[in-house]
């Protein structure tokens, strides 16, 4: 069976500050992700974010436990060679243009000659610097660095895409181009890990996520079950039939009543109680619920 | 082409790239039509006594330049990368760090040599121009202050791994000017010293860097002195690879755990 793209297992990291302090910016932190998955990353500022994707990508060398990329040691040659990465904060060289920093990264990774500078040329298309590939970086701005940043991931076409923010900087366009580029991706077998604080971007492209706060994993959802979690159900009907000990959030008005149910059995119960008492369904609406409620409440009750 | 001389190269030339762009190599060129005016100015006189001067100070202007240029470049090439944090895109490839260290290392080299050669090209010129030959010495000259150089880097990124780039570059700087003085003091401290402080001197001897030994410079600018032995090159080509070598190790003892 084929290693999956990461394996983390009882993963501490302790840092040292200057005042020999130590501070555990990872704890017992164990997460496996599958092969063409495209998993979020999340948490609050100093929740260990940067620090696992540290680890993951061998900066971080002092650690306890294991962290493993298709089955080889985090830092090795094997695993870099199959892992595109995103930086947080996107720097390049400022007098170097995008395709010479292209062309040092597809060098490093192996590529040359004329299939370097047509993958260089073909992914700064994609990610829509065509017209900007020959400027200096010094003098592109924030968002088009990023862009920059994000075809570098994608030279060589890496089997494993580690993204660290990656839509910081961009505007709404941008954000749907990359949507799509990384979409089209995973298609082609591409297994994705990337932490935002974008959570709106986590809710339009995750297969599942991972929360953690405070170095420690809390939660970890697939989207799919997550939505269905966060989704209520809201019924106004007519007839003598109460909810009680099916919801607490339900109240009479002059001529009809309202329920709000917290899943899909509830509400069912609650419809056939006012079938039951020969009540009249008037309206049942879906209400979406928001990540980012989900995300503040299992945060603070952690 | 084997793929470790693919990633040096690759980052060798993102080095050069960035100092030809950033114009550091422009101000060593003004300062070689500098060279070449105050020699073409000393040269109009015609005295035949000043041959010796012109070249003198010529090769001192140019070996000055040249180890400041390389001190300035090799001291920061390493921090500006942590820094600017242009560092994790380059080992998110399949590099390990001691790749990153000698392809910095031949960048800075080869930044220094090539401001070395323009300013040389430029000193060359003006020496021929204004009548003052250029012997076969000057070539000899050329070389070991090539080799000389790649030290000088070595130093400094060395000391860039454990210092910060102001304390490393100032502390580089010590070394390359003050080379011959210190040797000379050690060289007094060993006549004076006792049997157990003299294998002290020794040590420290072999640890500092010996910079003077690639100074042909007086004996270029010395008329009547002939090449220097094949041997002698022989000799400060194998110093060179010996001790960059052990600097790189050094800078990537302290560089292969660092978490970053």
């Amino acid at each position: 069976m084929e290693a999956p793209p990461i394996r983390v297992q009882d993963l501490y990291v302790r840092y040292t500050a200057k005042n020999g302090k130590s501070v555990d910016a990872v704890r017992n932190l164990s997460f496996e992700v599958q092969p063409g998955e495209i998993v979020g990353f999340l948490g609050p500022n100093g929740a260990g974010k940067s620090s696992t994707i540290k680890v993951l990508m061998g900066f971080v060398t002092e650690l306890k436990g294991s962290a493993e990329i298709f089955g080889e040691p985090v830092g090795s040659l094997v695993a870099k060679a199959q892992t595109g990465y995103l930086p947080e904060v996107a720097m390049y060289y400022p007098f170097l243009t995008p395709m010479e920093t292209l062309r040092l990264y597809g060098e490093l990774q192996g590529l040359t000659g004329k299939a370097l500078k047509t993958e260089s040329e073909h992914l700064l298309e994609l990610v829509g610097l065509g017209q900007a590939m020959t400027k200096q970086n010094r003098t592109l701005s924030k968002g088009m660095l990023q862009r920059v940043g994000i075809a570098q991931s994608l030279l060589g076409n890496p089997k494993l895409l580690i993204l660290d923010e990656v839509t910081s900087g961009l505007d709404p366009v941008g954000r749907r181009e990359l949507r799509d580029v990384l979409r089209a991706r995973q298609a082609e077998g591409t297994t994705l890990f990337f932490s935002s604080h974008e959570l709106s971007e986590v809710d339009m492209l995750c297969d599942r996520i991972l929360l953690v706060n405070k170095g420690e994993l809390i939660d970890e959802r697939d989207m799919t079950g997550l939505k269905e979690h966060l989704r209520n159900y809201v019924l106004t009907y007519s007839g003598s039939a109460t909810m009680l000990g099916l919801t607490d959030d339900w109240r009479e008005e002059d001529s009809f009543k309202v329920a709000r149910f917290p899943s899909k059995e509830s509400l069912l119960e609650g419809i056939s109680r006012i079938h039951q008492s020969s009540g009249a369904i008037l309206d049942v609406v879906a209400e979406e619920g928001s990540l980012e409620d989900y995300f503040v409440e299992a945060v603070q009750a952690a | 082409m084997s793929a470790r001389i693919r990633i040096y190269r690759a980052l060798a030339r993102g080095v050069v790239l960035e100092s030809l762009r950033r114009k550091d190599l422009w101000v060593v060129a003004i300062l070689g039509l500098l060279i070449m005016l105050t020699s073409g100015v000393l040269g109009f006189f015609g005295t035949s006594g000043l041959q010796m001067f012109i070249k003198d100070l010529g090769v001192t202007v140019l070996g000055a330049f040249a180890t400041i240029l390389a001190i300035l470049t090799s001291s920061r090439v390493l921090p500006d990368e942590i820094k600017q944090r242009t560092l994790y895109p380059l080992l998110s490839r399949p590099i390990t760090r001691l790749d990153l260290l000698v392809g910095k290392f031949i960048g800075s080299v080869l930044v220094s040599w090539i401001a070395f050669l323009m300013l040389s090209v430029m000193m060359a010129v003006a020496l021929v121009t204004f009548k003052v030959g250029f012997e076969p010495i000057m070539l000899q000259y050329l070389l070991a202050k090539m080799m000389g150089l790649a030290v000088v880097c070595a130093v400094s990124i060395a000391f860039s791994a454990f210092m910060t780039p102001a304390a490393a570059s100032t502390l580089s700087f010590i070394l390359a000017f003050c080379s011959s003085m210190i040797v000379r003091a050690l060289t007094v401290g060993y006549a004076g010293a006792d049997d157990v402080s003299k294998w002290g001197f020794k040590a420290l001897n072999a640890v500092i860097p010996q910079f003077s030994l690639f100074d042909l410079g007086s004996r270029a600018a010395n008329l009547n002195w002939g090449l220097v032995p094949m041997w002698v090159i022989g000799f400060l080509f194998c110093y060179m690879v010996l001790y960059c070598s052990a600097m790189m190790s050094l800078a990537w003892l302290k560089f292969r755990k660092a978490a970053l």
